[in-house]
């Protein structure tokens, strides 16, 4: 089972103006979330959404990786779970295909404790175990966003 | 190791078939491990193994049954993989949605500076 959500899309624009999409500070707040970005590796940097029930609306990153205008990686952590967001930048024939793998669960363990602690998981989980069975079988490598 | 890094971790608890089918067996009804074993073609000891990580998972529950082991599904961990799953499955496809609307609107590079 892979233990990434992976996506691809298309745009019809050139690799250089989707990496500064992906790279430009008040770019990314038009499509992502507000920020404070920087493309260098090691910059410590946060995602800030208006806060919702059970998320206090921010991630927390550090760059990993960037290397313009094809790779670009950052960590994202966000409500304990420590993830990471990979960009993949490919010229094809009129434009740029994108690939996002969102990967890495490492913090998990002291948010599921947490979690079971809380109330009101039960009675909603029991339905949904086997579609979260079915999910995990799904998602495999290439799961397409286009 | 891999094995002694990730033992907890429900991510690599339900990467297994023989695991996903136990756990699927549990949600019908509690069962013990005679009962397991009789229904996989795996000897004892692979499925004791098969519980420990399910148990170390926090997605079982053995408890006392007379001289038998009675195995119940704990669904809590199933249900944050869950969430963080479906949450993350809606929200990526939108916002790269987004980004295409973006780029879209931008002038083209000829009139851009630089």
């Amino acid at each position: 089972m892979s233990r990434t959500l992976t996506f691809e899309a298309f745009y019809p624009h050139p690799p250089d103006r989707v990496w500064r999409a992906l790279t430009d500070r008040r770019a990314i707040s038009e499509w992502l979330m507000e920020n404070d970005f920087e493309p260098r590796v090691g910059h410590r940097f946060q995602f800030r959404a208006p806060p919702q029930p059970g998320w206090n609306g921010i991630v927390d990153c550090q760059v990993l990786e960037a290397d313009p205008p094809r790779r670009l990686a950052y960590s994202w952590v966000s409500n304990a779970i420590d993830t990471r967001v990979a960009w993949t930048l490919t010229p094809e024939a009129g434009g740029t295909r994108l690939r996002l793998e969102h990967s890495g669960f490492r913090g998990l363990k002291g948010y599921m404790v947490s979690f079971i602690l809380g109330s009101g998981w039960k009675g909603k989980i029991l339905k949904e175990i086997a579609r979260v069975l079915d999910e995990l079988d799904r998602i495999a490598p290439a799961t397409g966003a286009q | 190791m891999f094995d002694d890094l990730e033992r907890a971790d429900v991510f690599r608890a339900v990467a297994d078939p023989t695991r996903r089918a136990m756990l699927e067996l549990l949600r019908e009804t509690d069962r013990s491990v005679n009962e397991l074993v009789e229904r996989f073609p795996v000897s004892q000891p692979a499925i004791s193994r098969h519980l420990r990580v399910l148990r170390e998972a926090g997605l079982v529950r053995p408890r006392k049954a007379g001289r038998q082991r009675v195995y119940t599904l704990e669904a809590g961990p199933l249900q944050e993989v869950y969430d963080w799953v479906e949450h993350y499955r809606r929200f990526w496809p939108r916002r790269l949605k987004a980004l295409g609307e973006y780029l879209d609107r931008q002038p083209e590079p000829r009139s851009e500076e630089a």
